[in-house]
């Protein structure tokens, strides 16, 4: 099968600095993934080159595509609605997606609202944090398509909606869709990882199975990350 | 379901359904839910799942039925031989621990009636 996402060899400078460089990183189909980074690690500036909404040096393929238009098709980003006003009606933004995504399901939206309790009727600005990162999954998840980026959903949330948005994407995730999902905070998305990404020194530092790490260190994804992190940034 | 991190979660979800065959709450013959089900149930991954159904299918403890589902075994005395081995697990560990405390094995067999025991009496 086709993988889901292939990087190689990208680069990217924003002005002098450099935010990523030689990063490589191949995904096969029907993955959860975590990308865990510190804050500022380039954790989004991947999901954005991934995307295309940013443009560095190297090859970026998703499910065999390399155009930038073949690889928004296939790409869900939970894009965070900035550019909707705070009057604007819920329902006009599920228009909205309805209208700009071909592969917007109305039905699996309806779905997942109806399981993560969004009242359609409200507002944008009526929206507390929690409810609004609801609506963003559910938006991410009514696209039925290969490879869905989740940009850190849980920052600043109550963990009952956490729990129930690890459990719509249990649920929702097509089979052989691959999902990256981004956090800098990993015990609470640790068992639903298949794989963790890691991404340190502005590059793509480690890629591991999860379970692989648990059995051969014996330690919690979270302590291993932490201690990639200890390490320093002399080594190898 | 709660995980311990440390602990690969498909051995942990393998361990979970084999104490529910074990004390009956998944009875010889019964139907397993769907892996996405059983997924959502225990909140893991759905590959993590089938994972672990394969390694329970592959010690015949779960058939497959093509296009039916998975199954608990009919066959009770791979059940009994099932409970055996988990018991002896948790034996070998709690004797390898007495032993290492220098107790003989009168020793440990007389600690654990005492423990038993008092256990009763506190109740």
């Amino acid at each position: 099968m086709t993988d889901s996402l292939s990087i190689q060899n990208v680069t990217y400078k924003r002005g002098m600095k450099t935010i990523l460089h030689d990063a490589n990183l191949t995904l096969a189909p029907g993955k959860i993934v975590g990308l865990l980074g510190e804050n500022g690690a380039g954790k989004t500036t991947l999901m954005r080159l991934i995307t295309g909404s940013a443009k560095g040096a190297g090859d970026i393929m998703v499910s065999g595509d390399t155009a930038e238009a073949d690889r928004k098709r296939h790409v869900s980003f939970s894009e965070q609605l900035r550019g909707f006003a705070g009057n604007t009606k819920l329902t006009r933004i599920i228009a909205f997606y309805e209208t700009v995504y071909e592969d917007f399901e109305a039905d699996r939206f309806t779905e997942l609202a109806t399981f993560l309790q969004i009242d359609t009727s409200l507002k944008l600005a009526a929206l507390s944090k929690g409810m609004k990162e609801k609506l963003v999954i559910a938006l991410t998840l009514a696209r039925r398509t290969n490879l869905y980026l989740l940009d850190e959903p849980f920052s600043g949330i109550d963990s009952m909606s956490r729990k129930k948005i690890i459990n719509s994407i249990i649920q929702w995730k097509p089979e052989n869709a691959t999902m990256v999902i981004s956090d800098h905070y990993v015990s609470e998305i640790a068992p639903i990882l298949d794989e963790i990404v890691i991404v340190k020194d502005q590059t793509i530092y480690a890629h591991r199975q999860a379970d692989e790490v648990r059995e051969e260190f014996h330690i919690g994804i979270e302590a291993y990350y932490e201690s990639l992190y200890e390490r320093g940034n002399d080594n190898d | 379901m709660y995980f311990d991190d440390k602990i690969p979660i498909y051995y942990q979800i393998k361990n979970h359904i084999y104490h529910e065959i074990i004390t009956g709450a998944l009875q010889p013959g019964e139907k397993l839910p769907s892996v996405r089900q059983l997924a959502v149930d225990v909140t893991a991954n759905v590959n993590t799942v089938q994972r672990a159904l394969s390694e329970m299918i592959a010690a015949g403890i779960i058939e497959s039925k093509r296009g039916r589902g998975n199954f608990v075994t009919m066959e009770t005395t791979k059940i009994t031989d099932l409970k055996t081995q988990l018991v002896t697990t948790q034996l070998a560990h709690v004797y390898q621990q007495l032993h290492a405390l220098n107790l003989s094995d009168e020793e440990i067999l007389a600690s654990v009636q005492h423990y038993i025991e008092r256990k009763g009496q506190a109740k």
